[in-house]
């Protein structure tokens, strides 16, 4: 017969001191490992969750981030008056030449410079991104030194705010809204029209063209077709799959973490082990009474090992709701294709506090294993001898 | 009896705080032990004879009166003052032994006399001379788990001797032995007082082991009965 | 028998819990010596004598907007620069690599030769070099690490430049902070490029490093106020504002060590008071038999003290030795690569343990200074 789950409980209550320990280490140790896989889990879904599935993104062979990228105005010119490509109301091709350019700007609070991203784009730049929504002031007029930047940049560098400005050499930006990406790639961004970005940045040429094709069928068409024909030297490929591939950022901080996780799980292990021993060991008497009682060997060690693992279990908890105020949380990382920044904010999902808990569990059930043990090969006699 | 008593006890109460409750422990107690004297305190339990051996032996304070021993008043002492006194003058054991587990009984032993000033070969002799006293001399290298019950006592024994105290107190020293090892303990603690010229208080429950002293003293309620 | 034979006899009582104990000290001691060493590799670039000689200047707009060749002129002309050459980013991948753990650079290799001065050829020849505009100079590591030899070609896929490299090893130098970079001629993106004319940064040494400040100055002002205006810091001041756009990996490392502290402080401190409390009995047998507090206060502080301590110099040491012997540039492709963990951080480890060792004494000191021996003696453990 297996002991009652309340026996357990009470006493980890009534050892409250000693549980408690363990309880806020185990604790501490799901904290730091939930906090950390949730900066992976959003910086891999600052780019995950980037732009439209009926859109194609073309950049030059070779080039790996589309800041890397020159395409010449010939090349959109191509490229927009192919078949493939959809027409507005209005009859203009749905497609925008765009144009990257990176300019360091101070952060806020005197923490130093980071890069940002400016993205050049040609008005049907932002019909073709549903995603990105005006939030505050207005868009930038073409012919203006204006820019639009993403509210979560605003909040980051000195003087993005609305009516702020930007300076990128000698010229000045004036900063007219500011927009949401829901959390995409594109809340990294500065935006403003492209050719006042080629002319601010004396650019000849264009970073990429976003196209969108009229339909699936299209689409397909027009990858082949861009791919496959040698003089353009270019490659397309689906928007949303060309920023899925952005993501590599993310595995030094999972390294990170599993490392980090596991040292500080074998600290804990050995944490719980001492208490559980001290646990069995304050005990003996109590087994032995149980044993006399009629418990079997089989149900004194499932006993210990259920009251570490609700010890642990406990812990896991505390450690989600560590972890949980970091939900949000936005911060900004290197990303070493464009060298510049990349905001992202931790997510500390259902999921992540779930494993977060088993890890935690099985922290404690591995560290009361050798205790438990212990406690079913006390015999009966000297149990009851002990003082 | 000629000479000065040891141990001057007066007025003695002791009203302890349980809950809400004032417990009156010791009231208004006074007695004189005398040099040599091996004295018995008996009483059932709860009578206050536990308390009254803390108190003279300066491991607990008194509510109210004064204890002299050897004309030191031990009320007057603050705590460090009070473990020197302790440390030179009198010598415990206890019912439960309470000899350190990790060290040998000749470890146990010399545990006092870290205290002093005695160098390492000064201190061996000391503890060999009080294991022989205790008849345990070929067993100073074993631990406490080694030995049997009343071996252990014996140690705890020689362990209050070591440091030459002019006083010893024994709290139910036979409380947990078995009668052949009590007659045994009883014995050396007789030896102690009626050889050794030392002074030795025993508090017990057993007649049979108080009839070992030399005299008995009767507590109930916290009062001196006889 | 003396007294530091008594206290070492009671902390080793309870073997297995020393034992834990001891571990989980040590385990998050290698934690913080880790990251530590972890947070100043990525935050503070090597210190290098030559280093504080060199000037970087970039486009101010940022380090990816290139700066008009003809500068070159007007910066040759400032007092102060001994030498100074175009220096570009290829930022190319290495053969059939997805990403690559070194760097290649465009430069004029005549101007070159005055710059990475504490750089030294051992294999091959510079001159060779120079003479070639299709062979380059390359760090002894890279050569290493891809078993590489004097004449072998490297080919590099452009990312940024839309060309593709193929050099010739024609030296390989050593004796850098970092011996891990490719260098090429400049004049091969230049002709790649059709309007030429255009370099990533200017790479410059200066007299001496009392003068820096000013030529920094010199270059600023040059270029105020034309259509490319000129950032210029010294290579440690540039390499240390690259390493802040890493993100915010202080405050990180910083939030994660003080979480691992305070495992560390709750592993001790509660084993202390178990250990403690299992023997109160004992201390109060001790108090009886004169032993003062400050005496007992002693032993359980020489206890703490000692078991954090073994644990401190087990963990601290033991990681020192580990990342002493484990090659993490290969592991890490490139990323880690000196990964030191200097005295300073070892320290500072060893201080931490140490202070723990005295703060979880400090509970159950209290405690037994408090309790009563009669109280004590009452105990059951």
């Amino acid at each position: 017969m297996a002991l009652p789950l309340k026996y357990n409980f009470r006493n980890v209550v009534v050892r409250w001191r000693s549980s408690m320990t363990t309880v806020l280490g185990i604790g501490a140790v799901v904290a730091v490992v939930i906090v950390l896989r949730a900066m992976a889990r959003g910086i891999e879904a600052s780019s995950g969750n980037t732009g439209d599935p009926r859109n194609v993104l073309v950049v030059r062979k070779g080039s790996q981030a589309e800041s890397g990228s020159l395409v010449t105005r010939e090349h959109f010119r191509t490229v927009q008056y192919l078949d493939e490509v959809a027409r507005n109301e209005n009859g203009e091709a749905v497609a925008s030449a765009e144009v990257i350019v990176m300019v360091t700007a101070p952060r806020r609070g005197g923490g130093g410079e980071a890069n940002t991203l400016l993205r050049g784009i040609t008005p049907r730049g932002i019909e073709l991104r549903p995603q990105v929504r005006l939030v505050d002031g207005r868009w930038f007029d073409p012919g203006h030194r204006e820019v639009v930047v993403s509210r979560r940049l605003g909040r980051r560098f000195e003087g993005f705010e609305v009516g702020g400005t930007l300076r990128a050499g000698p010229t000045v930006l004036s900063i007219v809204g500011h927009f949401d990406a829901g959390g995409s790639a594109f809340d990294s961004e500065v935006w403003l029209d492209a050719d006042e970005a080629r002319s601010i940045f004396d650019r000849e040429q264009y970073s990429s063209i976003l196209v969108r094709p009229r339909d699936e069928a299209a689409l397909q068409s027009l990858v082949n077709r861009v791919e496959n024909d040698k003089q353009l030297t270019l490659r397309a490929e689906r928007e949303v799959d060309y920023y899925a591939k952005q993501t590599a950022t993310a595995l030094p901080i999972k390294i990170v973490a599993s490392l980090l996780g596991g040292a500080m799980s074998l600290g804990a292990v050995f944490a719980a082990m001492n208490t559980m021993y001290a646990s069995v060991a304050s005990r003996t008497r109590e087994i032995g009474t149980l044993r006399v009682l009629g418990f079997s060997r089989r149900a004194v060690v499932a006993s210990f090992l259920i009251e570490g693992g609700i010890l642990a279990g406990i812990g896991g908890a505390v450690g989600c709701l560590l972890a949980l105020p970091m939900n949000g949380y936005s911060a900004g990382t290197l990303d070493f294709q464009t060298f510049a920044e990349t905001l992202f904010e931790f997510r500390v999902t259902p999921d992540l506090m779930a494993a977060g808990i088993a890890f935690a569990v099985s922290i404690g059930v591995v560290g009361s294993l050798l205790p438990a043990l212990r406690a079913a090969r006390l015999p009966v006699i000297s149990a009851l001898k002990s003082l | 009896m000629a000479a000065e008593p040891i141990v001057q006890v007066r007025e003695l109460s002791k009203i302890y705080r349980q809950g809400d409750l004032d417990v009156v422990a010791l009231n208004g107690v006074s007695i004189d032990i005398f040099p040599r004297e091996f004295v018995a305190l008996m009483g059932p339990s709860g009578s206050g004879k536990s308390t009254l051996l803390h108190i003279v032996a300066g491991i607990d304070r008194a509510t109210r009166g004064t204890v002299l021993v050897q004309g030191i008043d031990v009320a007057g002492l603050n705590e460090s003052q009070l473990a020197e006194w302790r440390n030179q003058n009198v010598g415990f054991v206890f019912q439960t032994f309470n000899l350190i587990p990790v060290l040998t009984a000749r470890e146990n032993v010399e545990l006092p006399l870290l205290l002093t000033r005695l160098n390492g070969s000064e201190r061996r002799r000391q503890v060999e001379t009080a294991l022989q006293l205790v008849g345990l001399a070929d067993r100073m290298h074993h631990r406490p788990d080694q030995l049997s019950g009343g071996q252990q006592q014996r140690v705890a024994i020689a362990r209050a001797l070591v440091t030459d105290p002019a006083l010893v107190v024994a709290d139910e020293p036979t409380g947990n032995l078995d009668a052949k090892s009590a007659a045994d303990v009883l014995s050396i603690l007789q030896a102690l007082s009626r050889d050794s010229g030392k002074t030795v208080i025993m508090v017990t429950h057993d007649p049979k082991a108080a009839a070992y002293g030399t005299r008995s003293l009767h507590l109930e309620k916290g009062e001196i009965v006889a | 028998m003396n007294i530091l034979t008594f206290i070492a006899k009671n902390a080793l009582r309870n073997r297995r819990r020393v034992i834990l104990t001891v571990s989980s000290v040590a385990v998050s001691c290698g934690v913080l010596v880790t990251l530590q060493t972890l947070q100043r590799e990525l935050t503070i670039p090597p210190e290098s004598e030559a280093a504080s000689l060199r000037v970087i200047a970039r486009n101010k707009v940022s380090i990816a907007q290139p700066l008009p060749a003809r500068q070159l002129g007007v910066i040759e002309r400032i007092p102060g620069i001994v030498a100074v050459s175009p220096f570009t980013y290829f930022g190319g991948l290495y053969a059939e690599e997805k990403a690559t753990g070194f760097a290649q650079f465009g430069v004029d290799p005549e101007r070159f030769r005055g710059i990475m001065v504490e750089g030294r050829v051992v294999q091959g020849a510079y001159d060779d070099w120079v003479a070639d505009r299709n062979s380059c100079m390359v760090g002894a590591d890279t050569l290493d690490r891809y078993k590489l030899r004097v004449g072998d070609h490297m080919r590099f896929t452009g990312t940024f430049y839309p060309m593709d490299l193929d050099l010739r090893i024609a030296a390989v130098f050593q004796g850098t902070v970092d011996d891990r970079g490719v260098f090429f001629h400049h004049k091969l993106l230049d002709d790649a490029m059709d309007n030429g004319g255009a370099v990533g940064t200017w790479y410059m040494r200066v007299e001496s490093a009392a003068v820096a400040p000013q030529v920094i100055a010199a270059i600023d002002r040059a270029f105020e106020n034309s259509s490319a205006e000129v950032r210029a810091e010294t290579e440690r001041a540039f390499q240390m504002s690259f390493m802040s756009m890493l993100g915010d990996v202080k405050s990180l490392t910083l939030s994660v060590s003080s979480v691992v502290v305070f495992t560390l402080m709750l592993v001790t401190v509660s084993t202390m008071s178990m250990a403690i409390r299992e023997r109160f009995r004992e201390l109060a047998v001790l108090k009886a038999l004169g032993f003062r507090r400050h005496e007992l206060f002693s032993f359980i502080l020489a206890e703490s003290f000692g078991l954090a301590g073994a644990g401190a110099v087990l963990g601290i040491f033991g990681t020192w030795i580990f990342w002493s012997t484990v090659n993490l540039q290969k592991l890490t492709a490139g990323f880690l690569v000196y990964f030191e963990v200097t005295p300073r951080i070892m320290a500072m480890a060893g201080i931490v343990a140490a202070v723990l060792g005295i703060v979880s004494a400090m509970g159950p000191a209290l405690a037994v200074a408090r309790m009563s021996v009669v109280d004590g003696l009452k105990t059951i453990d």
